[in-house]
């Protein structure tokens, strides 16, 4: 066999001499063994270059034989040139030498290719996702600009990209596809940012490799690659903060063997506790939470190949705003009026209801192989998601969670990737399986059903390069099989059978435009199968006096068959254009997007039902029609050496194209200005940065009109439909300013990073609208922070 | 692009599942949840005014069959009640999703076991009563009502309760109607928590005629 491949390639590669079909790939690594994705590599003697990819790898083709010089670039690091005598195609490994005399902060939006290169993607490493660690995942995902998110007081953050959010974004934790319960507005994702090296996301439509339900982009944590010298590494980081009191410790320790050559292991822990925190004026009481994660992982790295094992636990509990219970409209219309919210007492540390308790359990495998220009990958993950919310409640039920949830899902992924001289290719095959349950206990009809589901998908990409042009197309297949078992409103069981499965595509171009500019761009389709939550949850959740029912639920008629029902599977067709410019003193990227999402699954109000416990709205979860249109611009300029003034805006307008209305939590136009003072060196010190940073967030007027219970109920006393309305009048707009410094030193071989900060500076008294406390009380306060790095 | 029928998937699912079993004994077990009891739900409200000295009870009763359900809750009434008499209202709270024999059955007995984090608020048109006067403590919890009558009118800190309350209709004929709102306010229960504290675990409103 062997022969016949030699057979085979050597024409080609007698062939690729004389033709100018040589190739220099490689990766490019931190001294700390970090992947540096992002990177440029220039040929100097063609003017032509690349940039690395999310795994810090490059490839730059159609060389002919002969001398090159590669210069390599990295915000933070060296520059480094390597000369390459070139015969054959060449593998190199590029270790970069930080950059110790010039303090440059990595920027925040390192443009660079995955394996659609002409994809829109942002990402988050280096000082920025270093300075913004402490927070929690979906807050530091807000540093991205067209990234937000929907809060549910002051730690429980959901990310949005573009304006859409939930079962529209894929997260995929250290590649595998992170599955929790995110269909309710109050789950934060279950990740510990500390985990990650760098956080990407891709803003796309149909991110085709990862998977269905990318209809906004995909996130993807990337730790960083396991060590393959024996040499032993670590870091050490404690933060403080006055705003809720809060601690965070958290360590690594990294290794190889000296004996078995390619070993590596890591271990990682991370360790919060905070109290109540507080607004402007009062406390908010009962925001307190804690959290405790670990992670570890251990690889063998060979040449042509490698594999690896990572676990990782999470676990966290979050205490909701005591002032934000209510069961009835008339409870809701009192704690709007209500400053400082009801229950507010003084500063405490206790968690008490209403609160959740989350776990996550990861574990992976996953490995790699390569042969010439092919590579084989597979990975397996199995996760163990666990979910408990404790409400207030009468009695003995205080003590019992109200929602009691134990998700397990199964995930295998393989991939086959060819590297060609002109084209790349991708073929794989993902297949997940799921089982939910309720733990029985709770006191209450199930909120969701229980379910299993089986899905799958095929996926093809191609890239192909065409002089200055990079297309790249994708296509893909998924089905999904649903199981149910769940309880309607009268308490009788109900089982469903539900298939779906559908395709989606996208084709982009990316080429240079002179010497200092760029341009993408793409247009992909996305689609995803219902979430059993958008179909069958039934009940109050955690939230503001509304009872919801599933799309295939009546509250009349109990559970209805979905073939008789109108229900269609959601689609989106998402453009994304970017511009880049980058020279010398002034970098800008403007990026703009219009998302338009057939069947969009939204809660929508339908009625008033008298109950028990008062009027009580009802909200249906129907479909509409929806778009997204924005534009998202990042920009700096050096104004003289140490001072460099940046800007960022996040502009967005969606719409409900069906009924010609608004649409619920979508973020407001926002706008930063920041000013940054960088000091190269001061004897033994070094990298000191000072970062002034306003921040202008506008109304959001394009929201349903407030209507108050008195106009509720007239409306349906008069038989009229109900419109979308919210319980209150969106918030003012508002500013903030946030000011950071920090400052390094070398002691020996390792190194000490230490940095404090003020966020809200003015002490400035604001609510954010897609912040789901604004009902109930001021956002938060100012908070000082405090921080140091040990890095040994 | 409508969902259809995938037949291949359910032979796959169990040969996967079966493999995984294998691996993972918790997952891919049975999936039908166990039904749980549902303690919360009150189906049923019964107002219960016994005058003093005997005489025929006025009985009337709120229904919500379909809990949280589409369906409204439905009232009966009005509450008759005769000029001049005085009268110990009880009131009764039950789940009838539950069995009778069940605890969860009799939410009144939880209220009493609870009272003081419970706290029952009473509204009226004026001039319905004369004894208390007024309309009622649900706009201001220092308006009198009459939590008498009973060991169910107090909670254990002598804090009003109210599943027994003492009423002394007006001496002359008047209608109008008659509010029950039931807090619960779990450690913000005190002498000044008012209709406005905690959050509502009934509230009905009938119609009443003194004649």
């Amino acid at each position: 066999m062997k022969f016949f491949i030699f057979l085979f390639v050597l024409p080609l590669s007698l062939l690729a001499q004389t033709n100018c079909q040589l190739t220099i790939s490689g990766t490019l690594f931190s001294k700390e063994n970090e992947t540096l994705p992002g990177a440029t590599v220039f040929v100097e003697e063609l003017q032509r270059g690349t940039v690395a990819d999310v795994d810090g790898k490059f490839s730059i083709t159609a060389l002919c034989p002969g001398k090159y010089t590669l210069s390599i670039k990295y915000l933070g690091y060296k520059d480094q040139v390597e000369t390459v005598q070139l015969t054959k195609s060449k593998t190199l490994n590029v270790v970069m030498a930080e950059q110790d005399e010039v303090l440059q902060e990595v920027v925040v939006e390192d443009k660079f290719k995955t394996d659609n290169e002409t994809q829109s993607v942002s990402v988050l490493s280096g000082k920025t996702l270093e300075e913004a660690k402490g927070r929690s995942f979906g807050e530091v995902l807000r540093e991205i600009p067209g990234v937000g998110s929907i809060q549910t007081g002051p730690s429980i953050f959901k990310p949005v990209i573009h304006g859409v959010h939930s079962q529209r974004i894929l997260i995929l934790n250290n590649g595998i596809r992170h599955e929790g319960q995110q269909w309710g507005a109050e789950h934060a994702p279950e990740i510990d940012p500390f985990i990650a090296s760098n956080i990407v996301v891709i803003k796309d439509a149909g991110a085709i490799k990862y998977g269905t339900d990318a209809l906004g982009g995909v996130i993807l944590v990337n730790p960083p690659a396991l060590p393959v010298d024996a040499t032993l590494g670590g870091e050490l980081n404690l933060r403080a903060n006055s705003n809720g009191r809060s601690g965070i410790v958290s360590g690594m320790l990294q290794g190889g063997s000296k004996k078995i050559q390619g070993l590596g292991w890591r271990v990682q822990g991370t360790g919060k506790k905070g109290g109540d925190y507080r607004a402007p004026d009062y406390n908010l009481t009962n925001t307190g939470f804690n959290e405790l994660n670990f992670s570890t992982a251990a690889g063998y790295r060979k040449k042509n190949g490698s594999i690896e094992a990572f676990y990782s636990h999470f676990k966290s509990n979050l205490g909701i705003l005591r002032g934000s219970v209510t069961s009835s409209v008339e409870d809701l219309e009192n704690a709007l009026q209500l400053e400082p919210p009801q229950g507010t007492k003084d500063f405490s540390y206790t968690i008490d209801n209403p609160r959740q308790e989350v776990s996550h359990d990861l574990l992976k495998l996953n490995g790699e192989w390569a042969a010439g220009k092919n590579v084989y990958r597979f990975q397996y993950g199995f996760q163990t998601n666990k979910r408990k919310e404790f409400d207030v409640r009468r009695g003995n039920l205080y003590d019992i969670p109200s929602i009691d949830l134990k998700l397990f899902t199964h995930t295998l992924d393989i991939e086959w990737a060819h590297n060609g001289t002109v084209a790349d290719r991708s073929v794989g095959l993902n297949g997940m399986l799921q089982d939910n349950n309720n733990i029985f206990g709770t006191q209450r009809i199930p909120f969701i059903p229980n379910f299993t589901s089986a899905s799958g998908g095929v996926f093809f990409i191609e890239k192909i390069r065409m002089g200055a042009w990079i297309v790249d197309a994708g296509w893909r297949y998924d089905f999904k099989h649903y199981n149910v078992s769940g309880y309607d409103y009268k308490n009788a069981p109900y089982r469903s059978q539900l298939d779906f499965h559908s395709m989606t595509g996208t084709l982009g171009a990316s080429r240079g435009l002179g010497k200092y500019a760029s341009l993408s761009t793409s247009l992909g389709s996305a689609w995803r199968p219902p979430h059993v939550a958008e179909l069958y949850s039934f009940g109050r959740h955690q939230s503001a006096g509304a009872v919801e029912y599933g799309l295939l639920l009546d509250g009349s008629e109990g559970v209805l068959d979905i073939n008789k029902s109108d229900y269609r599977n959601e689609n989106a067709l998402k453009w994304v254009g970017s511009l880049e410019y980058n020279r010398d003193k002034f970098s800008v990227e403007v990026s703009g997007y219009y998302n338009y999402i057939f069947n969009y699954i939204y809660l929508k109000p339908s009625g008033i039902t008298q109950t028990f416990t008062g009027p009580t709205p009802y909200f249906n979860y129907r479909q509409t029609d929806a778009s997204f249109l924005g534009l998202d611009v990042s920009a700096f300029y050096w104004l003289v050496s140490p001072l460099k003034v940046t800007a960022k805006a996040s502009l967005l307008r969606a719409t409900d194209e069906t009924h010609h209305d608004y649409l619920v939590f979508v973020p407001s136009n926002r706008y930063e200005l920041g000013l940054r003072y960088e000091q190269k060196q001061h004897r033994a010190w070094k990298n000191f940065y000072a970062d002034l940073r306003l921040k202008y967030v506008a109304r959001q007027n394009r929201t349903p009109a407030y209507l108050s219970m008195e106009q509720l109920t007239a409306l349906q006393d008069a038989g009229e439909p109900i419109p979308s309305f919210d319980f209150m009048e969106a918030p003012p707009d508002y500013f903030l300013l946030n000011y950071s410094m920090g400052i390094s030193h070398n002691i020996g071989a390792s190194r000490i990073d230490i940095s404090a900060g003020v966020d809200n500076v003015l002490n400035t008294r604001y609510r954010e609208f897609t912040n789901r406390m604004k009902y109930y009380a001021d956002d938060l306060g100012r908070n000082f922070t405090l921080g140091v790095k040990y890095i040994f | 692009m409508k969902f259809v029928s995938f037949t291949i998937a359910r032979p796959v699912l169990t040969l996967v599942c079966l493999i995984a079993a294998a691996a993972f004994i918790s997952s891919c077990s049975n999936n039908d949840p166990v039904k749980e009891d549902t303690p919360e739900l009150i189906t049923k409200a019964t107002l219960t005014f016994t005058p003093a000295g005997g005489g025929t009870p006025t009985v009337v009763t709120a229904t919500d069959p379909d809990g949280e359900g589409y369906k409204s809750i439905t009232v009966d009434g009005p509450i008759e009640l005769a000029t001049g008499k005085t009268y110990t209202l009880g009131i009764q709270l039950i789940n009838e999703l539950a069995a009778s024999s069940d605890p969860e059955f009799d939410i009144t007995s939880e209220v009493r076991q609870e009272g003081d984090e419970h706290m029952f608020f009473f509204g009226w048109t004026n001039n319905v009563f004369s004894d208390p006067s007024g309309n009622g403590n649900v706009d201001n919890r220092n308006d009198a009502v009459n939590y008498s009558g009973g060991a169910d009118s107090k909670d254990a800190n002598d804090l009003p309760l109210g599943l027994t309350t003492t009423w002394t209709a007006s001496s002359a004929a008047a209608s109008g109607t008659f509010r029950v709102l039931l807090k619960h306010q779990p450690n913000l229960k005190s002498d000044v928590s008012d209709s406005n504290t905690g959050e509502s675990d009934l509230d009905i409103t009938f119609t009443i005629d003194v004649k």
